[in-house]
């Protein structure tokens, strides 16, 4: 039965996993549709109406320059959804194309590539990636690159596995002997046995880079203002601590449901593909 | 007399830890190179980044000289080698302060908070991991299990101003920030220590789970064992081996961590530091800075790596 199918299986009965699910969804849709359904304009300063709490013209309140709190959460949601999303695409393609090819050519290219791995995964994310805006300066696509960088290792590791063991079948052998190139024994073969734990993987891994791209935003290094995310809504939000705290709610809250629901199908998604056994105490 | 308990053991590990240590030295030296390029790398004249945009073309010039930016590519490099070599780091391009003097107290800073963080972390994740484990699928395992979910999916700066919020400003019982006092160790410790603590409980929890389900753990209590020793003396060693590898990742991540605690707390310590450097494009503090970091989670993955080929006990005889 193939992985699609036992996702489809798992969601049926996992009630949980499935509101999750959903809820991630939601929060995509959102990230689209975000120009329809805000509000008022993020962008949109009125200094007579600055700090003003929740009420229900401004359900989660307005900002230090007046601008309404939850058009920015929404437009934050699509930053942080496009930058999460492109930072995991772009390391899961890269490290992957990788990983296959130097799992299944081997020799010197595969000993060079696992040896930088290596090296790259002594360092955490985020110090990967202040080297990478320390470069290429604060900016959106700095945090995109610099996040998808440090990703690539994990899945130069993981597609390499997968295929070092896959390579090693009779029928990619029998296939060899009948005259299989090497991108047909690649895409036939290799890609079928990797594409599931990859997704997998790749679930997994938004939830932290989510995180990694706020923390970078929230420390000045990527998405500036005015462009509104999470992150660098909550920097600014700590500076009036006192005064005005409900301005925590709205960031803080769509950065917790964000980051729950991804971990949450992720773990259903893992589950899927590698069942615990049942455990008896 | 054997150190590590057999001598075939002793020159297997021996010869682990120096060669290890042997990796250090063209480590440091490629990450030295590394940190030279990066200067070099950034689109600019670096002459003007320092002098300014507005500065007159001799201050340029001057600077130029001074720094020896005009010598080809090569003599700056064997340049920057030597004086990093001999601890010259350069100095700060706003304060003129040597880079050295600027890093050395925050280092210490930070480590106190990295070290108190993860001791925290340590203690608690092996605690509720296994009750979280010896209960399993009861209502406490159920109540931990969600508690640590919530801790991971609480970014640390969430956390960490909800922190500020309910203790500083409303209770007026920590400070807000700064080290002044043990009492400004609490709170950032914590909210350091908790997130890891999070993540570390959760796998601490399936490693143990995964160690009770052994046979021979079927056997001991099958022998009459009393359970408490059954977990902590059989079940807990064998689990060692895995849990070690994650706190050694752990502490890499919590020195990552510590970069954005350091500025919510405004903890003078050397994340902060490097935050503010790259922020006022002080290259030669943040160069320093990144040296410190770098060297330090390549001297935390060599420990990690020696601590496990030492509690391993597959790596004896050949």
């Amino acid at each position: 039965m193939d992985f699609l199918q036992l996702v489809k299986q798992r969601f049926a009965r996992d009630r949980v996993g499935l509101i999750f699910a959903i809820l991630l969804l939601a929060i995509y849709l959102v990230a689209l549709t975000a120009q329809w359904i805000m509000p008022y304009d993020p962008m949109k300063m009125d200094l007579r109406a600055v700090f003003n709490p929740p009420t229900f013209a401004h359900p989660l309140g307005t900002d230090q320059f007046g601008r309404d709190v939850l058009s920015r959460v929404i437009l934050a949601t699509q930053v942080s959804a496009r930058v999460a999303t492109a930072a995991a695409v772009i390391g899961l393609t890269i490290g992957t194309a990788l990983g296959m090819y130097v799992g299944y050519v081997g020799g010197l290219a595969e000993s060079i590539v696992m040896r930088l791995t290596d090296i790259m995964l002594i360092f955490p994310t985020i110090m990967l990636a202040i080297v990478v805006v320390t470069i290429a300066g604060p900016s959106e696509w700095g945090v995109i690159i610099a996040l998808a960088v440090s990703w690539i290792p994990p899945f130069v590791r993981l597609s390499r596995a997968v295929t070092l063991s896959v390579r090693e079948e009779l029928y990619v052998e029998a296939s060899i002997a009948v005259g299989s190139g090497r991108w047909q024994v690649l895409r036939h073969h290799i890609w079928p046995n990797i594409s599931s734990p990859i997704i997998v993987q790749g679930t997994l891994t938004l939830p932290i880079v989510v995180l990694s791209a706020s923390s970078l935003s929230f420390l000045g290094l990527g998405v500036q203002p005015p462009t509104p995310e999470w992150g660098q809504m909550l920097n600014a939000a700590k500076d009036f601590l006192r005064t005005s705290p409900y301005l925590l709610i709205g960031p803080g809250a769509a950065l917790f449901i964000f980051v729950l629901a991804s971990n949450m199908v992720g773990d259903a998604l893992q589950e899927t593909l590698n069942p615990r056994l049942k455990q008896r105490k | 007399m054997p150190l590590f308990g057999g001598h075939a053991r002793d020159t297997v590990l021996l010869r682990l830890v120096v060669s290890r240590l042997l990796f250090i030295i063209p480590a440091g030296l490629l990450l030295i190179t590394f940190l030279f390029a990066l200067f070099h790398i950034i689109p600019g004249d670096p002459a003007l980044l320092l002098a300014g945009d507005n500065a007159p073309a001799h201050i340029v010039e001057a600077i130029r000289e001074a720094y020896g930016f005009n010598k080809p590519l090569p003599v700056q490099y064997m340049t920057y080698m030597l004086n990093v070599l001999q601890g010259d780091l350069g100095v700060s391009n706003f304060s003129r302060d040597p880079v050295v003097s600027l890093i050395i107290p925050r280092i210490l800073n930070t480590a106190l908070l990295a070290f108190w963080a993860m001791m925290f972390a340590m203690v608690v994740s092996l605690s509720f991991g296994c009750v979280s484990a010896m209960y399993w699928n009861t209502g406490v395992d159920k109540a931990i299990t969600v508690v640590s979910l919530i801790g991971i999916c609480t970014p640390i700066f969430v956390s960490g101003l909800l922190g500020i919020f309910f203790f500083s400003v409303k209770l007026g019982v920590l400070p807000t920030g700064g080290f002044n006092s043990w009492q400004s160790l609490i709170l950032p410790v914590i909210t350091l220590g908790a997130v890891e603590a999070a993540l570390l409980t959760r796998m601490v929890r399936s490693t143990m789970i995964n160690a009770l389900n052994q046979d021979y753990i079927t056997t001991a209590r099958a022998k009459g064992v009393a359970e408490l020793v059954v977990v902590f003396k059989h079940a807990l060693r064998n689990a060692l081996l895995p849990i070690i590898t994650l706190f050694g990742l752990g502490f890499g991540n919590t020195l990552g961590g510590s970069v954005v605690i350091e500025t919510i707390f405004t903890w003078p310590g050397l994340g902060r530091l490097m935050i503010e450097s790259i922020l006022t494009r002080d290259l030669p503090v943040t160069q320093g800075a990144l040296l410190f970091f770098a060297m330090t989670f390549i001297v935390v993955n060599l420990i990690v790596d020696v601590l496990y080929a030492y509690v391993d006990p597959r790596i004896s005889y050949d």
